[in-house]
């Protein structure tokens, strides 16, 4: 379960405060959609959820123990096998396969090779790319590499995918194809346990599919 | 992170960044074969310096009773052997001028040793067997002045109504430093007779000063030109001054090259991890720890230096071999592990800035 409790956070000291003092608690097995207008602290939100980012005050509970002011091994760890990333830009390395960028979370939680491309290649086959899974990013749609970035958001099977903006560089038909593969990502937890999917944007279309919205 | 996976994804990111680590080979074998080409060639030389001013004719003390006071007893000289510092020692008595049995005192003078001590510390045995009481045994060269065809017959003292002769037994080739010998023959000192001299070869050169205090607390000598003594002093310090300039200049030379190679490889790997630095901020935002994007960055940078290495030590030997010189393999070894501990000691300030940006910053999209 993943809640926050009385969130400020600000760039720098004088800068203004972001959140101001934000509570909430975010449904697991849902989309949440995370809205407001530039400059609100949309992506910032996702960073501080995704322990990117220190709140200057309150606290982010990850089955309410407080893992935002732990320190930086632990929290890359939380990071690694618990949290979920879906870049706007997808994010992938230009050098290396969709395949290894897929598994590459998993080689940070821990994960041998062997296991981590079984893993990957299942998810890829998923998503329907099992046949680009040796291809460079440069060779695959911007729809694809961002379904590909969702498999590798999900190789650790995390409890939390944090996804900024994963629908803005798209077209509307990639676009509700990323949003199903977010859907059935958040119905399809570990042991049967939705995962808590939270989307930034000010799309209208992925607001209109979201379970909930956090309107900031 | 498994160690030998953070090592894949460093090589496969070194592989990924050609550029840079085109560089960093360049630099590295540069590197290596500069400092072969010129520490080695020093190192060399002095090595060969060292071999020269180290070799046994360079390392002889001879304590001689000059006035003949009978102060060099067989004892001496055994307990001289046995000093750490000897290597071996034996005792002389100043030659005697022999000839050829047969012939008689028309016949060639040459010289006979009489030795207390080992004779295989002096000589090694050609043919024949080691000399008993009253047997000598000759050189080449002074079986042909002899006119000996072979290592049969006679000597007998030269000049003397002494009826004082040895049987010829065996034939023997002095051993360095011991040449002078050569040009006669050596026969066991009569047991319990005083020596002349007593010579030593020091295990070292350098070890000359506490061998001769030593050797002279052995010896009483009533005054102290009663002893003569040849000694490598002198010698054992101009080896040590030799060794120690060479070796800072060598080291003033190797810690130059470097150094400078190591700046340039900070700059390389920095300027590398400023390109690639949405990359990095990527691996922290999935889960890659500080501690394991130092060791990216680090081992990033050692691949292509150990083929750097690798290049540059094969140039270098090539080169300095063309140059006449042959470095020691030591180090050739330390060169090149030297290298690699400069290209990977610079290339940590670049990993830990990169493992202390922030990701945010290189992973949000304006």
């Amino acid at each position: 379960m993943l809640a926050v409790e009385d969130l400020s956070f600000a760039y720098r000291r004088g800068a203004e405060e972001l959140f101001g003092g934000l509570t909430y608690e975010f449904t697991a097995g849902a989309i949440t959609a995370v809205t407001g207008p530039s400059g609100r602290g949309k992506s910032t939100l996702l960073y501080v959820l995704g322990l990117l980012l220190t709140p200057n005050r309150g606290a982010v509970l990850l089955d309410g123990q407080d893992i935002s002011s732990a320190p930086d091994t632990m929290r890359s760890r939380v990071r690694a096998q618990r949290v979920g990333f879906v870049f706007q830009d997808s994010a992938l390395d230009p050098t290396r396969t969709v395949l290894d960028s897929v598994l590459e979370p998993a080689l940070y939680a821990g994960s041998t090779l062997a296991q981590a491309r079984r893993r990957g290649r299942e998810l890829l086959n998923d998503m329907g790319l099992g046949s680009r899974a040796d291809h460079r990013p440069g060779e695959i749609s911007g729809g694809q590499a961002q379904r590909v970035a969702l498999c590798r958001a999900l190789i650790t099977d995390p409890m939390v995918i944090l996804a900024d903006e994963p629908t803005g560089n798209l077209d509307r038909d990639n676009a509700a194809r990323v949003l199903a593969a977010l859907s059935a990502a958040a119905g399809s937890g570990e042991q049967g346990v939705g995962r808590t999917v939270l989307i930034a944007t000010h799309d209208p279309f992925v607001i209109e599919q979201a379970d909930e919205v956090l309107a900031l | 992170m498994r160690p030998l996976l953070i090592l894949r994804e460093a090589l496969a990111t070194a592989w990924a960044a050609k550029v840079p680590s085109t560089l960093v080979v360049v630099l590295v074998a540069t590197m290596c074969a500069a400092t072969l080409a010129t520490v080695g060639r020093t190192a060399d030389a002095e090595a060969q310096l060292l071999a020269r001013l180290d070799s046994a004719g360079s390392r002889v003390l001879i304590v001689a009773d000059t006035a003949r006071n009978e102060l060099i007893t067989p004892t001496i000289v055994d307990q001289t052997a046995l000093l750490s510092t000897s290597e071996r020692a034996v005792g002389t008595l100043i030659p005697v001028d022999v000839v050829n049995g047969v012939i008689g005192d028309g016949g060639t003078r040459v010289p006979a040793w009489g030795i207390h001590g080992e004779l295989p510390a002096v000589a090694t045995l050609l043919a024949g067997r080691w000399p008993g009481p009253q047997e000598a045994i000759a050189s080449r060269d002074a079986l042909r002045a002899l006119g000996m065809d072979e290592k049969a017959g006679w000597v007998t003292l030269a000049s003397s109504t002494l009826a004082d002769d040895w049987s010829i037994v065996g034939v023997f080739e002095a051993r360095e430093p011991f040449d002078d010998l050569e040009a006669g023959l050596l026969y066991p000192a009569p047991t319990g007779r005083a020596l002349d001299a007593v010579r030593v070869v020091l295990t070292s050169a350098s070890v000359a000063p506490a061998a001769q205090t030593q050797a002279l607390r052995l010896i009483t000598a009533p005054s102290p030109d009663a002893l003569s003594i040849t000694s490598p002093v002198s010698l054992a310090a101009l080896q040590e001054q030799v060794t120690s300039d060479l070796a800072n200049f060598g080291r003033t030379l190797l810690l130059a090259v470097l150094g400078a190679g190591g700046l340039l490889v900070t700059v390389i790997t920095l300027a590398d991890v400023l390109v690639r630095r949405t990359d990095l901020g990527r691996r922290r935002a999935l889960g890659a720890t500080r501690g394991v994007i130092v060791a990216l960055v680090v081992l990033r940078t050692v691949g292509p230096a150990l083929c750097g290495a690798a290049i540059g030590t094969g140039l270098g030997i090539y080169l300095t071999a063309r140059l006449g010189a042959t470095p020691p393999w030591e180090f050739t070894c330390g060169t090149v592990l030297l290298a690699l501990l400069a290209a990977a000691t610079a290339a940590v300030p670049p990993a830990l800035y990169a493992a202390t940006r922030d990701p945010v910053r290189v992973l949000r999209t304006p």
